[in-house]
């Protein structure tokens, strides 16, 4: 064995991406060598696992909008960091061990995976509290072998703070910050309402939220 | 630097991605109330899962444009009226407007839609306006005619009940009567409680647990048995079989569940509204497919229920007199109204002079 293949070749080859004769080439050197077949393999797992977290996305997604969303964020973000960048500072070059007709293609890839972990990481910190356990717990029940529970029925909690309301994962806060609030209430029919009295004139609100 | 940087891009996406949403008021043309003005600057919308999270702060300035005085008025406040979160309301009982005043309705409510076309919508509408002849307007799509009715008789009780004291005791003994109830309304026990809609998946062995009653003497319908099933910290499908004692037919009742836990511990947990038809002297059972969860340290020892508010068939209403009210165990639990509410607030902040002055006006 006297070269692997480069690793770009590798992971087309993984996807399928790779020209006929190429593909042949490949092939034929994979099946001998057995750091690349690891490779290879290692690849498609990444594939499977970025195809997994994509069927994990919420459904209905603008993909339009949040491109543009991430795109400007992504500007913005390049464009302050120059603002508090020390002057003269020189700007690092391309490493020079990349080949210069391959500058272009490390540079598109770059910027993909910054767009990659903007996004997953947007929508990581985007998720509520509720949905990170609740995802942690169905993956502790698909690791201990069990079915994971999921709990699909509205639930309103009065306490002495107000009411919350939790479905799938979200929770609704009930909260007037002018007013203090004297008592909270629950109908078996399925709302809470919780009892504020502006301060300065006495008016007594009374909001509700209805599970159903 | 390299951590100013992901703070600046990172503050960036989260203001990137809350927006202002749309809004609507829309009140019936013939509408007893108007909508002077309104302030939404506040409000808010913030994407999060598959939904839009709608924080609603709004300062609304409505005007009675009818002849009579406004006793009451309920708001519909909708984001998605089907989702679960997607509806709230806003009730302001306990009002005195005459006609051509204005007065402000303040709505602070988070609310629930679905990421979709079109954006998010809060969408404000008129449930129901009660005026100081009982009469109602509105759609009363939320019942808002039976609750505000009852707030309304139960303000009236009260003030009747406050202006004799004035009278019978003089100043000092209404402020000893507001003190005591203010320190009561301080020291009421509240316990967290969830509710949850159909059947519990709560695996711990279950009990039948039977419901003591609170037998109010001038009440038109009797509680007789009534049982629920408790499991741990858990207590679902409560049936209460009652008698219409009265001479009239009953249409709605309302009864308060009290639970008390085995440290000893007594709280009014929630009430059980139900629809019926009892005919005079007719036996008949109130119940609902729901559970209530207490949190972990609260295993249920035994629970109270009473009878809160009646209505007949013939739309007029029943609720307990002060006299009954004074039952040691109702008078530590039972939630004061929202008249005797105000009246407090109007005490803290006027002194007895200010709450005398108040109970004279009407």
């Amino acid at each position: 064995m006297k070269r692997h293949i480069v690793e770009t070749d590798l992971a087309l080859y993984a996807a399928g991406d790779l020209r006929l004769w190429q593909r042949a080439a490949v092939h034929l050197h994979v099946r001998q060598c057995e750091l690349c077949r690891e490779r290879v393999a290692e690849f498609r797992a990444d594939r499977k696992a970025l195809r997994e977290v994509a069927d994990g996305l919420p459904e209905g997604l603008d993909w339009a909008r949040l491109s543009a969303e991430m795109t400007g964020n992504i500007r913005v973000g390049l464009a302050a960091g120059e603002c508090v960048a020390p002057r003269g500072r020189t700007r690092k070059s391309i490493p020079s061990f990349i080949p210069a007709t391959w500058r272009p293609l490390a540079l598109a890839s770059l910027v993909t995976t910054m767009l990659a972990v903007l996004l997953v990481g947007g929508w990581w910190l985007n998720m509520p509290r509720e949905d990170t356990q609740t995802l942690s717990r169905a993956m502790r029940s698909i690791w201990h072998g069990r079915r994971a529970m999921s709990d699909e029925r509205p639930v309103i909690e009065v306490s002495s703070d107000g009411i919350e309301l939790r479905k799938d994962g979200s929770t609704l806060g009930v909260g007037q910050d002018s007013a203090q609030l004297v008592g909270v209430s629950l109908s078996t029919e399925g709302s809470a309402s919780a009892h504020y009295v502006n301060q300065d004139t006495g008016q007594v609100t009374i909001a509700s939220v209805y599970a159903q | 630097m390299r951590n100013k940087i992901v703070i600046v891009v990172l503050a960036a996406a989260i203001a990137a991605t809350a927006q202002t949403p749309g809004r609507k008021i829309d009140f019936p043309v013939d509408s007893p109330v108007t909508a002077v003005s309104s302030d939404w600057s506040e409000t808010r919308a913030t994407p999060r899962g598959g939904a839009f999270l709608l924080d609603v702060h709004a300062v609304l300035s409505l005007r009675n444009s009818s002849q009579r005085r406004i006793r009451g008025v309920t708001l519909a406040v909708l984001a998605q009226e089907v989702m679960p979160g997607g509806k709230g309301s806003v009730s302001v009982p306990s009002l005195d407007v005459g006609p051509g005043e204005a007065f402000p309705l303040r709505i602070d409510l988070p609310l629930l839609c679905p990421l979709g076309a079109g954006g998010p919508m809060v969408e404000v509408k008129l449930d129901g306006v009660l005026f100081d002849d009982l009469t109602f307007y509105g759609s009363d799509k939320l019942h808002s005619r039976r609750t505000m009715t009852v707030w309304e008789l139960e303000a009236r009780r009260d003030r009747k009940y406050f202006k004799a004291l004035l009278e019978q005791a003089g100043g000092e003994g209404l402020q000893k009567e507001i003190l005591s109830n203010i320190d009561r309304q301080r020291d009421r026990p509240s316990a967290g409680v969830q509710m949850v809609r159909g059947r519990s998946t709560n695996t711990d062995p279950e009990r039948e647990l039977q419901f003591a009653f609170l037998h109010m003497p001038d009440s038109p319908v009797d509680p007789t048995t009534g049982a629920a099933r408790i499991a741990g910290n858990e207590a679902r499908a409560p049936h209460i079989n009652v008698q219409n004692r009265s001479d009239r037919a009953v249409k709605h009742l309302e009864m308060g569940w009290i639970v008390k836990d085995k440290q000893g511990r007594e709280f009014l947990a929630a009430s059980i509204p139900s629809d019926v038809s009892l005919a005079p002297g007719k036996s008949g059972q109130v119940s609902e497919d729901s559970a209530l969860r207490f949190s972990e340290r609260t295993q249920i020892d035994s629970m109270t229920g009473f009878v809160s508010n009646v209505e007949y068939s013939d739309g007029s209403y029943w609720i307990p007199s002060r006299a009954a009210l004074n039952d040691p165990k109702l008078r530590a639990l039972v939630a004061p109204s929202p008249e005797e509410q105000r009246l407090f607030q109007i005490y803290r902040k006027k002194g007895l002079g200010g709450l005398i002055d108040e109970l004279k006006k009407f």
